[in-house]
């Protein structure tokens, strides 16, 4: 057990905690504290009893990717960080968490790596000190960082039979040209069959990201905010603040509308993503409000197109959207799976005619009213127990650093008019924006 | 990017694990009503109120030229209009709640189940109430939900998941010619054949009060518990669908068979049929066992330390002795999935193809070494540790607890936390050992696996020749005399043993 020198702790004044107060869309009070060293300590008690959930966002994903031929080190980076310290190889690791009956795991972005655990409040103490012992130490010989190459690769071939990854990496690889979204978390697979050669890059990554400044504790549960913050005072406050900064390179804007069109050697039905290329995500203006009203009010369940396409035609049997949500202009897009290839044009333009729809003519204000109502309770539904409430606080935490940009953004949406819908429809789903991709499988009969 | 559609006609949603309520803060006893409808009431504080309606009833109960049947079922009732509402109706209404109600269909188990806010509750338990009382039953939904169906079982599972595909194929494979022996979304020439007609059949036969257990979970009203039963007498009294399922039969050598498609790597999965479920005197023991060999994504267990940690064979490699569906896509199991009878099975995640016969022996090497010589005792304790702790975190949310007392009141156990609890705690090595001498075996396995070159797949592993595995780093001593005997383990397979099936003819019959 590694435990800070007490002078350490002295040192430190606490930041001012804030204390946010109810009646915002996020029903639970939290403290946001920062260290000297640039950590960032969010705590957030629940009532839900006995079980803590540890979300510890990293603001590196495979945005951060800045050099040609090492994509997916954000990603292998998250498995790396499983691969043991001098104090805490990974046998001891694993049996403490396992002694502990912990679940863990961690996930990679285009923007954040995020490792999660949730476990019983009495093992608070050891959790906090074991992952401050591999943020700080991780060390890992040449042979096991080979080795995990390939369990990266295993991911991959996972990942590679299902048709919709391919749609996505493909709408990455067309719509981007310069910045780092071409490339998607997992990386390109000649890139990710290199990695075994490239250890020493992979300590440099390490380096680069894995430092206080970049990264935020989110702890969530029963909890007493000021234990944690002494227990992350002396487990944490040791570590060293880094200075490096990515050259994230701009994307250009796109100057026409771009496609692209896969083969699969499988059995599957033809997919289709029509995406715009969108703005950053934002809570302080109507952008990304405005894009998700779009995506919900024009594709969801209840919506006319969805009706059309779905319920009465029956051509399509999955449809869905989204609006951009990175740190940096990413898509807007609608995903459809069509039940026929024949269909696969007539519904692109359905598509777009109903993006176009939204810069011609504002939205009806009584559905308007209804979507807010349901994000309302989408949102109430979704905080059911503490794990869920730390992911989703981390969410947004990768995005402006604190769970403050969740009331803001929910602020934001429910003051969204028409009016801001039109507009924003008129800047962003416009022809020259547009990237589509489709995808579809042999002709019948001839799939082997 | 994944589909909605995919998930849930997966029978297993996402959607349904995460609809889940708070908990209350104090424990609460399930409240059994023993005479008339079966309720199990959790009443809490929380403003979330989840409905499970149970019926014990699904795919065992079909009639023989009916796979698929209470699946569709399921389906059309939660995805289809109900007498006065029509789909699109149903979907305004539920929309301002930001909701839905599931419906999934297992063996044993056909399950409704939603999530609202309290302030919803009487709208949206309107809406379930009819969705299950008084279906539409009209022809341009089932035309919609069987072609979901059949592109669910098709596309999305034959085509598009190679690692479920092969799951879901050894559940078939080991309960061939048992009411369990296929697929729970049915087969794709019967699926094509069936009617509304054929649909209502089954509903009025199973949909039944003997078969229903009603489940309400979190802060609703006093009095609308009783209510609900009340409403569910309106079904007929009709009568429990028989447990008395066949003894299901092992095989006398390990089988394989290769389901030949495009794909990059190869999945396996392997196992045989293990007749003790949850409430047995051994399910603990088994369930620590398979906990040690190979606890579900998690980085404890044998399998994912011998070969994805130590070797890079793969993304991770598990154990089950309970069925757990769409496991790639989550964490924990949903509960509502009861069976009386289970598989033992691994599940090997996808392997490059130079590596696919090395995996297969590895994997059958661990087993051995299992049966042969059981659990450590300091492995014991860590487990035993683990799994005594990890059931809070499986009963995090009221829904879930919700289903876990359901499923103990199928059972016919008490509450699942304190029982396990309970065992656990009285537990010895030796008792864990006992036990796995007693159920598991490392030979007369059913292997499935998923391959481009099957012919080449085939003839490795029916050749006796050696399969070693070459790596590209540097590994300890001890690996690479383990990886000896493991690269010639005997497979104890015959060219008569070994089957390739084009994927196209997989859950068509």
């Amino acid at each position: 057990m590694r435990l800070r020198p007490c002078l350490v702790i002295l040192a430190f004044l606490l930041a001012a905690s804030q204390a946010f107060a109810a009646g915002k869309i996020f029903p639970y009070a939290y403290n946001q504290e920062d260290l000297p060293n640039g950590l960032r300590l969010i705590t957030i008690p629940t009532d839900f009893p006995n079980i803590v959930s540890l979300y510890i966002v990293v603001g590196t994903g495979s945005r951060n990717e800045v050099e040609p031929g090492k994509t997916g080190y954000a990603h292998l980076f998250e498995h790396l960080m499983f691969r043991g310290t001098a104090e805490y190889p990974p046998e001891k690791y694993t049996s403490t968490l396992k002694s502990a009956g912990a679940a863990s795991n961690a996930f990679t972005t285009s923007d954040f790596t995020a490792y999660h655990t949730t476990f019983s409040k009495e093992d608070l103490p050891v959790m906090l000190s074991m992952e401050a012992d591999r943020f700080q130490h991780l060390d890992y010989p040449e042979a096991d960082f080979k080795t995990e190459t390939l369990a990266v690769l295993g991911e991959y071939n996972k990942n590679s039979a299902n048709p919709a990854q391919k749609v996505y990496e493909t709408l990455r690889a067309t719509g981007f040209t310069s910045h780092t979204y071409s490339h998607t978390t997992m990386g390109f697979l000649k890139d990710i069959q290199a990695m075994p050669d490239a250890y020493q890059y992979g300590r440099e990554f390490f380096n680069r990201y894995y430092r206080p400044e970049y990264t935020t504790i989110i702890v969530a549960g029963d909890i007493d905010p000021k234990r944690v913050r002494a227990l992350i005072d002396e487990r944490w406050g040791n570590w060293k603040r880094g200075n490096f900064k990515a050259q994230v390179p701009a994307e250009p804007p796109q100057d026409a509308a771009r496609r692209a069109h896969i083969d699969w050697p499988s059995e599957t039905l033809p997919l289709m993503t029509v995406a715009w290329r969108g703005p950053a995500y934002s809570d302080d203006t109507m952008d990304t409000v405005a894009l998700d009203a779009i995506s919900r009010l024009g594709f969801d369940q209840n919506s006319p197109l969805y009706q059309k396409l779905v319920v009465d035609e029956q051509k399509v049997d999955s449809l869905f959207a989204g609006p951009p949500n990175n740190v940096d202009p990413e898509f807007f897009g609608v995903n459809v799976r069509v039940k026929d290839a024949k269909d696969l044009a007539s519904i692109e333009e359905q598509i777009k005619a109903t993006a176009r729809s939204f810069a011609d003519t504002p939205v009806d204000p009584k559905k308007l009213e209804v979507l807010k109502q349901h994000l309302r309770y989408e949102f109430a539904l979704g905080l059911d127990n503490s794990e869920s409430i730390a992911a989703t606080v981390a969410q947004f935490v990768a995005l402006k650093r604190t769970p403050e940009s969740m009331n803001r953004y929910y602020d934001m949406s429910l003051k969204l008019t028409p009016a801001d819908i039109q507009r924003v429809a008129k800047q962003v789903l416009i022809d020259k924006n547009l990237d589509v991709v489709t995808l579809t499988g042999p002709a019948k009969g001839a799939a082997k | 990017m994944n589909s909605r559609f995919l998930l849930s006609a997966l029978a297993v949603t996402l959607a349904a694990t995460r609809l889940c309520a708070q908990p209350s803060g104090v424990a609460s006893q399930p409240s059994h009503v023993v005479s008339g409808l079966k309720v199990v009431a959790l009443p809490g504080k929380s403003p979330l109120v989840t409905i499970r309606l149970v019926f014990t009833t699904g795919a065992a109960f079909e009639p023989a030229d009916k796979a698929g049947i209470a699946s569709l079922t399921a389906q059309l009732l939660s995805n289809g209009g109900t007498k006065t509402q029509t789909y699109k109706q149903i979907n305004d209404a539920l929309y301002p709640m930001a909701t839905g109600i599931q419906g999934y269909s297992d063996k044993e188990m056909t399950t409704f189940v939603g999530q609202t806010h309290v302030d919803n509750l009487e709208k949206f338990y309107a809406i379930m109430r009819d969705m299950v009382l008084n279906p539409g039953w009209r022809a341009e939904d089932f035309t919609r939900v069987k072609d979901d169906q059949l592109n669910a079982l098709r596309v999305s599972l034959r085509g598009n998941n190679d690692e479920e595909l092969g799951k879901e194929e050894l559940y078939n494979l080991i309960y061939a010619g048992h009411p369990y022996g296929h697929e729970n979304l049915g087969a794709g020439s019967v699926l094509e054949k069936m009617t509304v007609a054929d649909l209502q059949a089954f509903y009025r036969a199973h949909y039944t009060q003997a078969n229903l257990i009603i489940g309400i979970a979190g802060g609703y009203p006093p009095g609308f518990a009783a209510r609900v039963k009340k409403d569910f007498a309106a079904l007929p009294v009709g009568k429990a669908d028989s447990f008395a399922l066949p003894k299901p039969t092992g095989l006398t050598h390990n089988q394989v068979t290769i389901i030949q498609k495009d794909t990059r790597s190869v999945a396996w999965s392997l196992g045989f049929p293990l007749d003790h479920k949850r409430g047995d005197p051994d399910f603990p023991a088994l369930l620590l066992a398979s906990s040690w060999l190979g606890q579900h994504r998690e980085s404890g267990g044998r399998l994912y330390l011998r070969m994805r940690e130590l070797r890079g064979l793969n993304y991770g490699d598990y154990a089950y002795i309970e069925y757990f569906p769409s496991g790639m896509f989550q964490f924990e199991p949903d509960p509502n999935l009861a069976r009386h009878q289970q598989i033992f099975q691994i599940w090997l995640r996808p392997v490059e193809q130079p590596d696919a016969v090395f995996a297969l022996r590895l994997a059958m090497f661990e087993l051995t070494n299992l049966v042969e010589k059981g659990i450590a005792p300091n492995d014991f304790e860590r487990t035993r540790s683990f799994l005594s702790k990890y059931i809070n975190i499986l009963t995090k949310t009221k829904s879930a607890e919700l289903g876990y007392a359901i499923d103990s009141q199928y059972y016919r156990m008490g509450d699942y936390n304190t029982y396990l609890k309970t065992a656990l705690a009285k537990l010895t090595p030796d008792d864990v050992n006992r036990v796995i001498k007693k159920y598991l075996h490392a030979d007369r396995l059913q292997i499935v696996g998923i391959a481009k070159n099957a012919s080449e797949l085939a003839a490795a592993l029916t050749s006796g020749a050696s399969s070693p595995k070459k790596y590209n780093s540097d590994k300890p001593q001890d690996i690479l005399s383990e990886d000896k005997l493991v690269e010639a383990w005997p497979l104890g397979l015959k060219p008569e043993d070994v089957k390739i099936v084009p994927v196209a003819t997989v859950f068509e019959n």
